[in-house]
């Protein structure tokens, strides 16, 4: 039996930035990792966003000796495949004019493979005096007297302390505990994807400060595109409710569109690896702690409830979760009511803001790219009518723009009950009872000022914070 | 175009068995077979069962665990060093 005051199982995101904060408070800390290192076992490579430079003062060190895989830039291209396997139309974007966070205007993403972020990471808490245990699968969770005080790993070494499950999305500390099984069929997604091998020069001169593209589809969930030094990946998710047939077939119809084949051509990317993994993705997080439990990011279902962005959140906490054990330490109560505190904490960051209007956003984005069949089929024809309806010489313009209008018109049947179904209920959330000013437009204009705050409570927009 | 799945993947072999059917709970959904896309499970009459080569072929997602609602499938990751490695993860 090993004694500790903090045991954090898993050593991503979540769990080396809890073994940081715990062991800088002076806790003495182990983190585990069943991987030979951090990493090796995680598949997202993918975007960190600017927010992570805010609130991680250290991300400023992340350069590429430290990580060669990093590619930032900040540019995004939407493309629309229609349900011939077409690419109808694509479209390019760059920050907006209402970005207010300076650095998020040169670069939206910094995409990273895990295998050199999490390593990285994981050396700010073994620097804080954290003891990290790799190639090590902790198996159980000890009790005594009935109550959880540790972890037993897969050699039947025993370790006492306060748990945080950093456990990913499939928790063992989870299940141990009592608190999740596994995740409601709808609260959790998988995600095949394949990573392609390309010449840094070739990114950079056919991509340009493009860092990654959605592939919005009639025919397969949304496909993410992203960009790193040497390589990309390409996948796609979807619930585990949604899938009829074998997930990676879906994929495998985004790598044989001619379009893709094209790029992948002029690329000359050679497919290098191939990853699955599951992805809570949900409204709202529940059970994320127990009497001397406490479980962070994948594991508490943490994930952006619109885009699923999961590093950020599993790091935020991470950072809330040592500091409630701390307080649980120092107070000598790890009940599950003093622990209570971990939800507090974390509801108070940026990403408790995110869940304030969790299960609108998680909705409508189910009900949208995730539904390429149902929604997708007329949503990438009616937008492509309007982006590039107008460009026809066939007719004379007139003629057109009452061509173009006649189409839109033939969509509403199925856009208006969207409306009404998925984007009224987030507005509603957003605006509360300034909702009635949306369904009269003379009203709206008169109240300009009060509609601007009722976006601004909604979202609880303090001083000087845009 | 069709990529090779399992020339794309690197693994260290040596793990101890982590995936067991418990047959008897068992009720032939057939979520497994749909969800995993290394195409590990199958089924033979009404009996659904594990590719002999799994530990080999296996890439340690855990949906064949998360969607099975009889809870006839345990599930936990291979030992600690061994398994699937993922270097552009
Ligand atoms: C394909 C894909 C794309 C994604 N894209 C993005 C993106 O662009 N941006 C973003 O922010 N998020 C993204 N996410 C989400 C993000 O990957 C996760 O939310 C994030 O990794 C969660 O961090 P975590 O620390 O909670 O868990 P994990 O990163 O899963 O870490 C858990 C760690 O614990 C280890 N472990 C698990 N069980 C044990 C055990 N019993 N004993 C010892 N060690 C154990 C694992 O090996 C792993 O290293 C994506 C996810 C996927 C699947």
């Amino acid at each position: 039996m090993k004694d500790y005051d903090i045991i954090v199982v898993g050593a991503g995101p979540g769990g080396s930035i809890a073994a940081m904060e715990a062991a800088s408070r002076g806790l003495k800390t182990v983190f585990f990792e069943r991987g030979r290192k951090p990493g090796e076992k995680n598949s997202s490579g993918c975007g960190l966003g600017p927010r992570m430079w805010q609130d991680f003062r250290f991300m400023t060190e992340l350069t590429p000796d430290s990580c060669p895989s990093m590619r930032a830039g900040a540019a995004s291209r939407s493309y629309f495949v229609n349900k011939q396997g077409v690419v109808a139309g694509y479209v390019m974007a760059r920050p907006t004019e209402s970005v207010s966070y300076e650095p998020a205007k040169s670069f939206i993403t910094m995409n990273v493979y895990r295998s050199d972020f999490d390593p990285w990471l994981a050396t700010y808490a073994t620097n804080a005096g954290a003891e990290l245990k790799t190639s090590t699968l902790v198996t159980g969770l000890m009790r005594e007297d009935g109550r959880v005080t540790g972890v037993i790993d897969e050699h039947g070494e025993k370790y006492r302390g306060l748990v945080i499950g950093a456990d990913g999305v499939v928790s063992m500390v989870a299940r141990e505990c009592g608190l999740r099984k596994r995740w409601g069929q709808d609260h959790v997604t998988l995600i095949p994807q394949y990573d392609y091998a390309v010449d840094p020069r070739k990114i950079d001169d056919i991509m340009g400060d493009e860092t990654l593209a959605v592939w919005w589809s009639a025919l397969f969930p949304a496909a993410y595109h992203v960009f790193f030094h040497d390589g990309f990946h390409i996948g796609l998710g979807n619930w585990m409710t949604w899938w009829d047939k074998n997930p990676l077939s879906y994929l495998n119809q985004v790598v044989n569109l001619e379009y893709f084949k094209r790029l992948v051509r002029i690329l000359d990317a050679r497919p290098r690896e191939y990853h699955v993994h599951l992805l809570p993705w949900q409204g709202t997080p529940t059970d994320t702690h127990a009497d001397n439990v406490i479980l962070v990011g994948d594991a508490a279902g943490v994930p952006c409830p619109l885009e699923a962005e999961g590093i950020y959140p599993a790091m935020m906490t991470g950072r809330a979760a040592a500091e409630t054990a701390a307080e649980a330490i120092s107070a000598g109560d790890r009940s599950k009511e003093f622990l209570d505190l971990y939800d507090r904490k974390w509801q108070q960051t940026s990403v408790g803001e995110e869940f304030k209007t969790g299960p609108e956003l998680a909705h409508i984005w189910r009900a949208l790219p995730f539904s390429p069949k149902e929604t997708m089929t007329w949503f990438v024809p009616m937008i492509m009518e309007i982006l590039g309806g107008i460009l026809d010489w066939s007719q004379p313009h007139a003629v057109r723009v009452r061509q173009v209008m006649r189409q839109v018109k033939s969509y509403l049947p199925q856009a208006v009950p969207f409306l009404v179904k998925e984007v009224m209920p987030l507005l509603q959330a957003i605006l509360g009872d300034k909702m009635e000013l949306l369904t009269s437009p003379e009203k709206l204009m008169a109240s300009m000022p009060e509609l601007q705050e009722a976006v601004a409570s909604a979202f609880e927009e303090k001083e000087g914070s845009s | 175009m069709k990529p090779d799945i399992d020339a794309l993947v690197t693994r260290i072999p040596g793990s101890v068995d982590f995936i067991q059917l418990d047959s008897a709970k068992c009720n032939q959904c057939g979520r497994c077979l749909v969800v995993c896309t290394m195409n590990l499970w199958r089924k033979r009459g009404n009996k659904v069962f594990l590719a002999n080569d799994y530990k080999s072929r296996c890439l340690e997602c855990g949906a064949c665990y998360q969607v099975c609602e009889a809870d006839a499938i345990d599930f936990h990751y291979p030992s600690g060093g061994k398994g699937v490695v993922y270097e552009r993860g």
